[in-house]
């Protein structure tokens, strides 16, 4: 019984890390950036806040009801947007940190576009199965960083759609902030990667 | 026998009380009475319970007026931060979608 209990719990050790392994945190040190930024959003949403929020939020209205509907499936919306004065105003290794988190076997990023301003605009999705367990965006450009967890399932497709509501530009309509860089286009799928790189 | 037991049997020996003392005394009675008749209005066990049931019940509904306040207050915070998140959220993912797009066109 005793040795049944210890291959359990070495078994439940070995794999409690794969685990934890899909979980995004953001850093902490993130928090002392505002101290330095001319505007910082900082966003946290659990679900307990989440389902507060969506007594709220009117059925009657067609934006506040898409949003409802949205967030049933969420877990957490965690958001931290930092604008700064000048470039340089937020350690590299930071963003690193987060890159280093969304490698996990589950995550994938779906694009990635890097600009020679140096301009870097990436989005993460966590698979469940067939089902997206989250998206990640992290956008860091010299002046400004900007990461987005939105924690449960929600598909890029479904965000999107609020273009042209809330207050989110419409696609195609959105102020031109990379005119006049040469964007280098990374968006590539990296299940697709994986397979050319298995084939 | 000694002073003081002289001073004692004097101090307590019988004495007849005076002739209106009966009727003195059935005279405070009525008025006690009467005071007491007039002081059952407020004194009464039926309007203390009264009154003190209706503190308990003003302190219950200012309680959860004030909890109702409270969670309307949280759940419009709550709201605006959600909607904060979303348009952010939104924004950067259109903003990212149309780098892609732009590229795409100066690759063509």
């Amino acid at each position: 019984m005793k040795r049944s209990l210890l291959k359990l719990a070495i078994v439940a050790i070995a794999v409690a890390p794969v685990w934890a392994a899909d979980d995004f945190k953001l850093p902490m040190d993130l928090e002392k950036l505002a101290e330095r930024a001319t505007e910082s959003v900082d966003v946290t949403l659990d679900q307990s806040t989440l389902a507060l929020a969506s007594g709220f939020l009117s059925k009657d209205d067609p934006e506040e009801a898409q949003v409802k509907k949205m967030i049933g499936k969420l877990k957490g919306i965690y958001v931290r947007s930092f604008e700064f004065d000048k470039e340089g105003q937020y350690p590299m290794s930071d963003v690193q940190a987060m890159r280093a988190q969304l490698k996990g076997a589950n995550w994938s990023r779906i694009v990635g576009v890097k600009s020679i301003k140096g301009e870097n605009a990436e989005v993460y999705l966590l698979k469940n199965g067939d089902q997206i367990g989250g998206i990640v965006v992290l956008d860091a450009e010299p002046k400004e960083l900007t990461i987005v967890h939105i924690d449960g399932s929600i598909s890029p497709e479904e965000l999107s759609r609020l273009g042209g509501h809330l207050g989110i530009p419409e696609m195609g309509k959105t102020k031109k902030k990379t005119k006049g860089d040469s964007a280098t286009p990374q968006a590539k799928d990296e299940d697709e990667q994986r397979m050319e790189k298995e084939q | 026998m000694t002073p003081l037991e002289d001073d004692l049997k004097q101090a307590l020996k019988r004495q007849e009380p005076a002739a209106d003392f009966t009727a003195r005394v059935l005279a405070r009675c009525a008025a006690a009475e009467l005071s007491s008749k007039r002081r059952f209005f407020w004194s009464a066990p039926v309007w203390r319970m009264g009154l003190a049931a209706a503190a308990v019940l003003l302190m219950l509904v200012g309680g959860s007026v004030y909890q109702r306040h409270e969670h309307e207050v949280k759940g419009m915070a709550a709201k605006r931060q959600l909607l904060l998140a979303m348009r952010i959220a939104g924004t950067k993912l259109q903003e990212v979608q149309q780098r892609v797009k732009e590229s795409e066109q100066v690759e063509q």
